[in-house]
């Protein structure tokens, strides 16, 4: 039934045992699964990179810096989209263009949204470019709580600044950290879905539909409004679920200073 | 006593969620009620009756209903005319639906992304329009079947639990099929090709030259080439059986015919960048290959020019329009008629009204105020009254093409299957190489077992 009609019918589990032998089910849990991991590690690795950059170096123009990092969080995924759209153009797309200079003029095209082995992981650049400035902010707000006396005394001792990083800087923005993961989680699922309606609707033939966009075809477009709820269903215990696991393996014991 | 203080606060929370719930839950129970009285009310009194249209604002504008909605309050005394017109109909009139506050007509055709239209035909829930058929439309002494094209109403998207009845009023018409750049074809001296051996034969041309034969904006356009092409090979009967899930009907040699084309079509001669732009945001740059004299043919419908209206084009662009290339020298050659639907859904508080309203749509006065945006309805006669492109596309007809109408048949909902995704959708991963003939056909003739169990 399609959700604007009071008949009912009780399914039981039904619903879910569908969606279990569903191969369009596991594709697009697949491609959530993908754009978590890859998400989740490039936007960490290179958010707590400039953060440390910005806090602990003395970089011209560190202001200026700070605001265009965090401007694309202020955009609306649309308009990314749209930026999108037009770098990963295959004719006349910024990225094709400039590759062009390496792979010579008469190359054919590459088609960053067209080709089924790519276009998740041009999906995925957009996504990260888009959340970096984020994480980067939270991540800046607590290195510049850490006293640097810290540093300082670290500096005397022979530490270098891979060290320091990794031996001060981490260990006192863990429970930072730890809570941007769990973020990290939820707003990938959440944006995933943003970035596909308005990027590649799902296409080419699926290869990017994720969770929350086969939830939304099942529901609306093929009238399966209680199938669609059974992939809310597990999409929120997946997600729980994960992020419960995440929380358990970055238990650390908290440091003060 | 933190952790007393803390777990109150969370009970609390809860609380008040389940209130929510409890109360949302009254609050549409209470809204059928006061719907069912007004229901009564509004027959028995004499006070302005408010008609709440809801249409989905497309290619024509959104201006052309109010205007439509003006002329028939002036028409009509005693009645008011609520219009709700919006890109995204769907989320605007969706909520309130789900709480039982129902516009009284939608026009929404089927084939949106959002389904709107076929979840309402799923599920039962439109007003039988049959007898819209049988009025007379206002301010005119003919009925309004007399008006209609025939054929019109007899279509599996009308009437679409295959009882004669018809739910679902056919609004504007467009015929469809391949749009190309008449004037590249002038200045190479490309006879536009009447069958496909000679459609093979000028993409063998048109590639030396860096041209390919064929673009489409979005895999969902070869809906109307498909049709056609079933109709093609195996004419209305074939078509009836194959839209209708007919077991082994895909395995035929008719469809194997179809199968084979497309395949050789898209594999071959498709624009190999059409995928990467074969989005709802990146559609009209596979259009603007037509334009750019990049493709030589595209299949769309006539809605097209006013789409493409400001976009740049190559120097002597012209449009032109064709249907589908024949099988074989001498065959038919068919064009899909495509047409959007105006419908009531089943909980309309003023049905009547509505179906007054919709008798009121095909008008003369109606008709004309329409065509002045391109807007063209199915009413006889129509066709003579058109100019400039209009006059040429939906003159196909006349032009030896047969009409193709209908689609895929109905069925209740069965989870997981998309038999348009399964056909149209697809033909993306044919371009690209993803996916085989064998592995599509195979597919199809899976979506077609599940739905064939759940047909109405």
């Amino acid at each position: 039934m399609g959700g604007y009609t009071d008949n009912k019918t009780f399914v039981g589990f039904q619903n879910f045992s569908k969606l279990f032998q569903s191969e369009k089910f596991y594709q697009t849990f697949q491609n959530s699964v993908l754009l978590i991991v890859i998400v989740t590690i490039v936007t960490f690795a290179l958010a707590l990179l400039f953060a440390s950059m910005l806090t602990r170096e003395k970089l011209k123009g560190q202001n200026f810096l700070r605001v265009v990092f965090y401007i694309p969080n202020i955009l609306s995924v649309v308009v990314i989209s749209a930026i999108f759209s037009a770098i990963f153009d295959p004719n006349s797309g910024l990225l094709n263009a400039f590759l062009k200079l390496f792979r010579g003029f008469q190359a054919e095209p590459i088609l960053w949204l067209g080709d089924q082995k790519i276009v998740i992981f041009s999906l995925a650049g957009a996504m990260i470019w888009q959340a970096i400035g984020y994480y980067m902010v939270m991540y800046m707000a607590s290195m510049a709580n850490i006293p640097e006396s810290l540093y300082e005394s670290a500096g005397l001792e022979g530490a270098g600044r891979m060290t320091q990083f990794f031996q001060i800087t981490i260990p006192l923005i863990w429970t930072n950290i730890r809570t941007t993961l769990t973020f990290f989680i939820i707003s990938t699922i959440n944006m995933s879905f943003l970035f596909v309606m308005t990027m590649t609707s799902g296409g080419p033939d699926g290869a990017t539909e994720v969770f929350l966009s086969y939830m939304y075809k099942e529901a609306y477009t093929n009238s399966s409004y209680g199938y669609g709820m059974a992939i809310g269903v597990i999409v929120f215990l997946f997600s729980f679920a994960l992020a419960g696991i995440l929380n358990a393996v970055t238990r650390r014991e908290h440091l003060e200073y | 006593m933190k952790k007393i203080l803390s777990l109150a606060i969370t009970a609390a929370l809860t609380l008040s969620l389940a209130a929510c719930g409890n109360s949302s839950e009254n609050a549409s129970g209470t809204t059928t009620n006061s719907s069912n009285n007004t229901k009564t009310n509004s027959t028995s009194t004499t006070e302005t009756r408010t008609l709440k249209l809801a249409a989905l604002e497309t290619a024509y504008g959104a201006d052309v209903w109010k205007e439509i909605t003006a002329a028939f309050e002036k028409a009509t005394p005693g009645v008011k005319v609520e219009t709700t017109i919006d890109k995204n109909i769907e989320d605007v009139i969706g909520p309130g639906m789900k709480s039982g506050d129902f516009p009284d007509i939608i026009h929404l055709a089927v084939g949106q992304q959002k389904g709107l239209t076929e979840t309402f035909v799923k599920d039962n829930n439109l007003t039988d329009l049959t007898d819209v058929l049988s009025m007379t439309v206002p301010g005119e002494d003919v009925t309004v079947k007399d008006k209609l094209i025939p054929g019109f109403t007899d279509t599996s998207i009308t009437n679409p639990y295959n009882d004669g009845k018809t739910y679902l009023m056919p609004m504007f018409y467009s015929p469809t099929g391949l749009f190309f750049n008449e004037g590249l074809f002038e200045e190479k001296g490309w006879k536009v090709p009447e069958t496909w051996d000679e459609m093979w034969a000028l993409g063998d041309k048109a590639k030396a030259e860096g041209i390919a034969l064929f673009a489409y904006p979005m895999p969902g356009y070869f809906d109307s080439f498909f049709y056609a092409l079933l109709n093609e090979v195996g004419g209305a009967d074939f078509f009836n059986k194959a839209t209708s899930y007919t077991e082994g009907v895909w395995e035929t040699p008719e469809a194997k015919q179809a199968f084979d084309l497309i395949t050789k079509l898209t594999s071959t001669y498709t624009e190999k960048t059409v995928p990467a732009n074969a989005n709802k945001d990146n559609f009209t740059k596979n259009q603007q290959l037509i334009l750019d004299n990049k493709a030589l043919f595209m299949p769309n419908g006539t809605w097209v020019v006013g789409e493409m209206s400001k976009a740049p084009r190559a120097e002597g662009f012209k449009w032109g329009f064709t249907a589908l290339p024949a099988l074989k020298e001498g065959g038919d050659r068919y064009s899909y008629t495509f047409f959007e639907q105006i419908w009531v859904p089943a909980k309309a508080e003023n049905a009547d009204l509505a179906k007054q309203f919709i008798a009121y749509l095909y008008s003369d006065e109606a008709a004309a105020i329409f065509a002045k945006v391109g807007a063209v309805q199915p009413i006889k006669g129509m066709s003579e009254k058109l100019d400039g492109d209009n006059k040429l596309f939906y003159s196909i007809y006349d032009s030896g093409a047969k009409a193709a109408m209908g689609a895929f048949a109905t069925t209740d909902p069965v989870e997981g299957v998309n038999i348009s995704d399964t056909v149209f959708r697809s033909i993306d991963s044919l371009v690209t190489g993803a996916k085989s003939q064998e592995d599509w056909v195979n597919g199809i003739i899976k979506a077609s077992d599940a739905l064939r169990a759940a047909m109405k």
